[in-house]
Parts: C-alpha cells; structure tokens; sequence
C-alpha cells in the first residue's frame, strides 16, 4: 500500500526532515508514528499527501511513484487519502454538515446524494444532533469528530492523522481513538502520528518510532518507549 | 448544474461574509473604472470636436468681383477642379446665396442689412478635399495661382498646420494615457482580491487537502471577482452619464457658442467598454491573485 524507499528530504539550508527511511506499510494496517517534535512525523505525512517532494527516493502509494504523479492528478490522490490534523482544519464558515460535504462535493457527487451521506456519516461519529452547528460552536473533541467525518466520507482506502488527540483531553481522546479503531476495522489503513504514550502502550499496534529523521525503531506490537 | 448553483452559492456567501472586503474591491474598481471612463468620454468629445473642425477645413476661392465671371468662366473652371483627385466636394456658392446665407447667420440683426442696395459678396466654391492634411491643402490651392477670375484663396494657411499637429498630439496622448490608466487598475483590483484572499489562504489550504481541483477551488472567487467588477464598473457608468449629461447641460446653456458635441459620446459602446474591462480585471484579478495559493 505505501512504500519508502531510501527517503530523505532536507529543508533548505541543511534541516533534516527524513533521513533515509525505507519502510512498507501494508493494507488494513493500523500504525502509529511517534516521536519528539521534528523528528519526521509531519514530514512524513507532508510526503504522502505530496504537499512536499523527497530530495532522494521514492514514496510509492498504491503503486504510484509520487514523484511521477502530474500536478494535476495530485487532488485524485488526496481524495483517496483520509486526513485528520490536530488542529482540525474545518472551514469556517460551514456548518459540520456542509464541511463534510465538501468532500464530496470536490469529487462531483451530486448536492442530494453528499448531503444523505454527510448526514449518516455525521451521525456514526455521533453527531447527528450537530449538523447545522458551525465549528466555533463546537468543543475541541466535536470539532475532530467532524474532521474525521469527512476524512472518511468517501471511505478512502488510507486514513492519516497528525496529531489528532493533540488539543484534546484524555476522555475525549479515547472516543477519537475509538473512533478511528472502528475506521481501520472497515479495511482503511490508519497511520498516526501522535505523543499520546497512553494511547499507543494501551492499543499494541505497529510502532514506528522517529528520531531526527530517522527509524530508529519498527515494531509490529509495540508500545511508546522501548520495552 | 448543481455545480453551478454551489459555485455561486459560495461566490455570494463568501461575497457578503467579507463585506468590508467587498467594498473595498468595489470601491477600487469603481474608482478605476470611474477614471477610466472619465478619460473615454473625454477622448470621444475631443475627438468629437476635432473632427467638427477638421471637415470645416476647406479650401475657400473667391472670385472677382468687377466685374462678375460670365455662368460659362465659372462652370469651366468648376469642371476643371472635378477633375482632381484630392477633391472631395467642390460646390459653387453665387452671390445671391452667400447674401441669403449671411442674413440668415445673422437673423438676429436684421438692420444689418437695410442700407445694403447692392450684393457685395463675391461667388465662391468651396472644396472640401479626401485628404484635408497641410500639404495637400497647400498643392490644391497653389493651383488657383493665375486663373483669370480667381480673386484669392483661402485655406488658413499656418493656422491648418498647427491644428493637424495638436490633434494628432491630443490623439497619442490619450491612447497612452488610456493604456497607463487601464494597468494601474488591472494592478490595483489584483492587489485588493490578493488581499482578500490572503485572508482566507487557509480556507484554500484545506480545500486543496480535501482534494479539491484548482479549477473546483477557483470558480466561486472568479465569480466574486467577476460580481465585484461588474458592480464597481455599473456604478461607475452610471455616475459617467449622469455627470456628463448634466455637465453637458450646463454648458451648452452657459457657453451656447462653444457648441458642444452633445451626441459625441455613444453611450452604448462605453457602457459596453466600462462594464466589459470591470468584469475581465475583476476575472483576471481573482485568477492572478488567487495563483500563489494553489501551489500547495
């Protein structure tokens, strides 16, 4: 499903994003990526979604070089790529509805079509109360729930999540774990970045740990730390 | 068509949330529009008036007088002057004409012409030639040069010269400074929409993670940029005519020798020229303006 090959990617002058990473990452894989801040977490997640380009290898996702993908075609990629951030990223100015219909709206599905399956969407990840609800309106955990809504939408074969329990607190962070548990069991494959100790020690998932852009460790059921 | 109704439903959603942006592209483009159509109305009165002056330039030849040419003199060399090819019209006024028409120029002043017993106006032709520039005006009139009932030509001589110098002046100048106007507005809205989208650079970042196209991205803001232009540049027409109109008004009443050109100026096609740059700066300000954003 996702391959590195000898990825390195430095930020300009000599900052090093990923230092000669090769890893796989299989289909209906749940894997958490972690980390201290700047390790390569995000930059990893930069290169899948093909926001930045690796300075040396190639990044291959379902079986498609990046770095030969057309610009053109780099939306189609993203449409197939669930993303979660730590800061939510919604608009604005939609409502929780019209922010995960949007999604579906960009691939052309019709208004009455996005709008029937944004509403049972939003009412899996338990928010069928708060459809018309703008994101100010919303707590920090209702607002990831949204954005996990509309990562998962068009069900995408992949699933990734920056940071996603990063604002919230340790209750409401194991309803967004849960949440995206119940995601990986449908076969889309998760990778998360995260800091959350807890979390990772308690769900015995693959860890892959990152220090100064490097992997330092893969584990198939790891914990945070080393054990 | 779905499509079409979300793209506008986010161009005046988008349009009505920034209102104080909004305005403020309005205001740029109503103010380079208002000064660009300003600089066009000018140019067509000018224009106007120059072309007013350019067919009055003609070549006037006055015949003897004592005595009169014989009806053959004067048909002979009438026949002659047909054969030029720089002439356009040549028409021959008698005297009794040219009397009639002075007392109509002045039938204010009827006393004018009581003590007159006998007509004292020469019989002239008056040419108006294709080409009306200094030197033809020149060669044409030469040629009256030792014809036997030929009094004096007159054509204006210097004063021709320097009226074809200023108009061609006039003419460059306005097409530069029309050229000038029309960048200084396309850069001006450009900024205004850069700004308002800089704003909302953010919102661009998360559609383009969503995996919107750039096309999908750009319409509803080249549908504000094109609402905004076609506003800012309706109201700035709107102002034009009604200025012009009442300006136009006051002058004639004011200054009725100056004969203004009141029908100078076609409304139609500056209404067309106003509203279609405002709608194409306002498009081509939201794709300009919107480019560095796409690039994620």
């Amino acid at each position: 499903m996702i391959k590195f090959e000898d990825v390195t990617k430095i930020y300009p002058p000599s900052t090093v994003g990923l230092e000669r990473v090769t890893l796989e990452i299989e289909k209906g894989e749940f894997v958490f990526l972690v980390g201290p801040s700047g390790s390569g977490k995000s930059t990893f997640i930069r290169l899948l979604l093909r926001e930045i380009q690796p300075d040396r290898g190639r990044v291959i996702v379902g079986g498609k070089d990046l770095a030969t993908l057309r610009s053109w075609k780099v939306p189609y990629l993203r449409r197939n790529i669930g993303c979660v951030f730590q800061d939510f990223k919604l608009l604005p100015n939609k409502t929780a509805l019209e922010n995960v219909m949007y999604a579906l709206l960009v691939t052309g599905s019709a208004n009455s079509a996005s709008k029937k399956r944004a509403i049972e969407i939003l009412n899996l990840v338990g928010l069928g109360h708060k459809v018309d609800s703008y994101p100010h309106e919303l707590s920090g955990g209702e607002q990831q729930r949204v954005s996990i809504a509309r990562a998962f939408v068009n069900h995408p074969p992949l699933l990734v999540a920056d940071e996603p329990t990063g604002n919230l607190d340790p209750e409401t962070s194991l309803g967004i774990m849960q949440l995206l548990y119940r995601i990986n069991k449908t076969g889309t494959t998760v990778i998360m970045a995260t800091h959350d100790r807890e979390m990772v020690d308690r769900m015995r998932r693959r860890v892959i740990a990152l220090e100064a852009g490097r992997v330092v460790r893969d584990q198939k059921r790891g914990g945070y730390g080393e054990d | 068509m779905g499509k079409i109704s979300f793209f506008l439903k986010e161009a005046f959603g988008s349009l009505l949330r920034n209102y104080f942006m909004t305005i403020a592209a309005l205001v740029t483009v109503f103010l380079s529009i208002l000064v660009l159509g300003a600089v066009l109305v000018f140019v067509f009165m000018t224009d106007a008036a120059l072309k007013d002056v350019e067919q009055k330039v003609q070549v006037a030849v006055y015949l003897k007088t004592d005595p009169d040419p014989s009806a053959e003199e004067v048909a002979a060399l009438q026949a002659k002057i047909a054969t030029w090819p720089e002439i356009k019209t040549c028409t021959f006024v008698d005297k009794e004409t040219g009397l009639q028409r002075m007392k109509e120029e002045f039938a204010d002043r009827p006393e004018l012409f009581e003590s007159i017993t006998r007509n004292p106006l020469p019989g002239m032709f008056e040419i108006t030639l294709n080409d009306p520039s200094p030197a033809v005006v020149e060669e044409v009139a030469s040629r009256f040069e030792g014809e036997p009932i030929v009094d004096e030509v007159r054509y204006g001589e210097k004063y021709v010269e320097k009226l074809f110098a200023l108009t061609d002046q006039a003419r460059n100048v306005m097409l530069i400074f029309i050229a000038l106007l029309g960048v200084v507005a396309v850069l001006l809205i450009a900024n205004t929409i850069r700004l308002s989208i800089f704003a909302r650079r953010r919102e661009v970042e998360i559609m383009k993670l969503v995996g919107a196209t750039n096309w999908f991205i750009r319409w509803p803001f080249v549908i504000e940029g094109v609402t905004v232009g076609f506003l800012g540049a309706l109201l700035a027409t709107v102002v034009i005519i009604l200025v012009n109109n009442y300006l136009l008004g006051r002058v004639s009443t004011a200054l009725p020798f100056l004969r203004v050109p009141v029908d100078a100026v076609p409304y139609t096609i500056v209404t067309g020229v106003l509203i279609g740059v405002g709608v194409f700066i306002g498009a081509l300000g939201s794709a300009i303006g919107l480019r560095r954003f796409l690039k994620v």
